[in-house]
């Protein structure tokens, strides 16, 4: 099996594991929810972080996400996305939302150098990827992403992270508007190609 | 097949950048064609992993703790636990739900009867603030009414008023005869100061010849010679007349009236015999 074969059939059996910790949690089997805490929270305060560059706010978010799946484990259904899916999802929409509200979007962008996104470690090869200390579906993700072009990587960068619309990514990144939706797209569809558990 | 260009709406989408009505036209395409909406799916999932590419970040140490904590202060009745009780209870529990139901539609039946004794109440509230109302504009009606008639009245009485204050001014004189043929005759004259305007009435005066007239005067201090109060003829029969008159100067006060007999038409200055008088 390849690198990317590998990479897919760890990734399927983590989603697994989710989804069980899920249902347990419909149980109300509260040691399940301590343990999708300790396989997500670092990736979801990481990604709430990032939106919001404020770490009090981002715990407050990811609180409220992991009371929200408590809450709400018994509607979860794998064949509809995976937990880690779900949770991002739910994590990076409120941090949006809170950035929104606060209308500190030209701060955040102000702040959002290339050299944040964590790419260019991950484009170093292993002795980056050592440094990491992430899971191994986390480096699959970040090998995949440091394999796209540059400018791509940018694009899904402020797509995800900087709670912007398609125009203010354009701005942002001094492009026609057409040519950032087309880097999206590449982009994405790549990601998905290479790392993206098939659902 | 997915063209290029729905892909492309298929990734803005999964990064929520789609809006307004190119959001609500992919929306659509979205609910019609599956394919479209396995690649959405897929997108979306691809776009959760670049969570694994932020900075990595620890979350602080005290945040599982609460959380822990928050979840066990939550009932455990709030989860939804699959059932998976034994056939009696199934058999209470539907019990149980008939009981529920039954004294639910009893509160329902009450909340209802409530709920229309409490419309009957508010439509006679607001009969009784219509019927108040009426009452309240009918008054007005009234008042106005009465008081368009104690103006009505006041005016009146004004006018009155005014009439007696300028009744009292009127110089009110009878003439006396100064002819010896015709001692009968006599006159009565009225001036009103504030119009400066005069009636006078006579009566038994001696029927005039076709080229005569009688010639009223009014004796004024101020002036030296009586002011001329104009012509006028008596009935040939009665000797009777009455007419209204003005003078040819202002009149500040009447000392008295006379009657000349003069030429027809009249002049300037008395010159024919004095027939009346009165002070």
């Amino acid at each position: 099996m390849n690198q990317v074969g590998e990479d897919v059939s760890a990734q399927s059996e983590q989603n697994a594991q989710d989804a069980r910790l899920m249902a347990d949690m419909a149980r109300g089997d509260r040691q399940a929810l301590a343990d999708l805490y300790d396989r997500f929270s670092k990736p979801l305060f990481a990604t709430s972080v990032r939106i919001l560059n404020d770490a009090n706010e981002a715990a407050d978010i990811v609180q409220d996400v992991f009371i929200a799946l408590w809450e709400k484990s018994a509607r979860f259904d794998l064949s509809r996305g995976t937990a880690f899916s779900w949770a991002v999802t739910l994590t990076r929409n409120r941090s949006i939302d809170r950035i929104r509200m606060r209308r500190r979007r030209r701060e955040l962008l102000d702040q959002a150098v290339p050299e944040d996104l964590g790419y260019a470690r991950a484009e170093n090869g292993a002795e980056s990827a050592d440094r990491m200390e992430a899971s191994e579906s986390a480096t699959a993700v970040r090998r995949a992403v440091a394999g796209l072009p540059k400018e791509q990587q940018k694009a899904l960068e402020l797509a995800f992270f900087g709670g912007l619309t398609q125009q203010e990514i354009a701005t942002q990144l001094s492009q026609p508007l057409g040519t950032i939706k087309a880097r999206i797209r590449r982009g994405l569809l790549k990601l998905r190609d290479t790392v993206a558990p098939r659902v | 097949m997915i063209d290029d260009h729905h892909e492309e709406l298929a990734a803005l989408y999964a990064f929520d950048l789609l809006e307004g009505v190119e959001l609500t036209a992919f929306e659509a395409s979205r609910r019609a064609d599956p394919a479209l909406r396995r690649l959405v799916d897929e997108l979306r999932a691809a776009s959760t992993t670049l969570a694994h590419t932020a900075p990595e970040q620890t979350p602080p140490p005290a945040l599982k703790a609460r959380l822990m904590a928050h979840i066990g202060q939550s009932s455990t009745s709030d989860k939804v636990i699959p059932f998976r009780g034994a056939p009696l209870l199934a058999w209470s529990a539907a019990a149980s739900f008939a009981i529920s139901a039954l004294w639910l539609g009893q509160l329902y039946t009450t909340a209802r009867t409530e709920n229309s004794l409490l419309i009957q109440q508010q439509a006679l509230a607001e009969v009784s603030v219509q019927s108040a109302k009426n009452q309240l504009e009918a008054d007005r009606i009234l008042l106005e009414h009465q008081l368009q008639d104690a103006e009505v009245r006041l005016a009146n009485l004004n006018q009155e008023l005014k009439e007696q204050n300028d009744l009292a001014r009127f110089k009110i004189t009878t003439l006396s005869s100064m002819l010896g043929n015709s001692p009968e005759a006599t006159a009565v004259a009225i001036w009103n100061p504030q119009k400066q305007e005069g009636v006078i009435s006579v009566a038994k005066l001696p029927a005039l010849a076709a080229n005569e007239d009688y010639q009223l005067w009014v004796v004024d201090p101020q002036y030296s010679v009586p002011v001329d109060g104009g012509v006028f003829r008596v009935d040939p029969d009665s000797g009777e007349a009455k007419f209204k008159f003005k003078t040819a100067k202002p009149i500040d006060q009447v000392a008295a009236f006379a009657v000349s007999l003069e030429r027809k038409g009249g002049v300037p200055q008395a010159e024919g015999p004095m027939v009346l008088l009165g002070k």
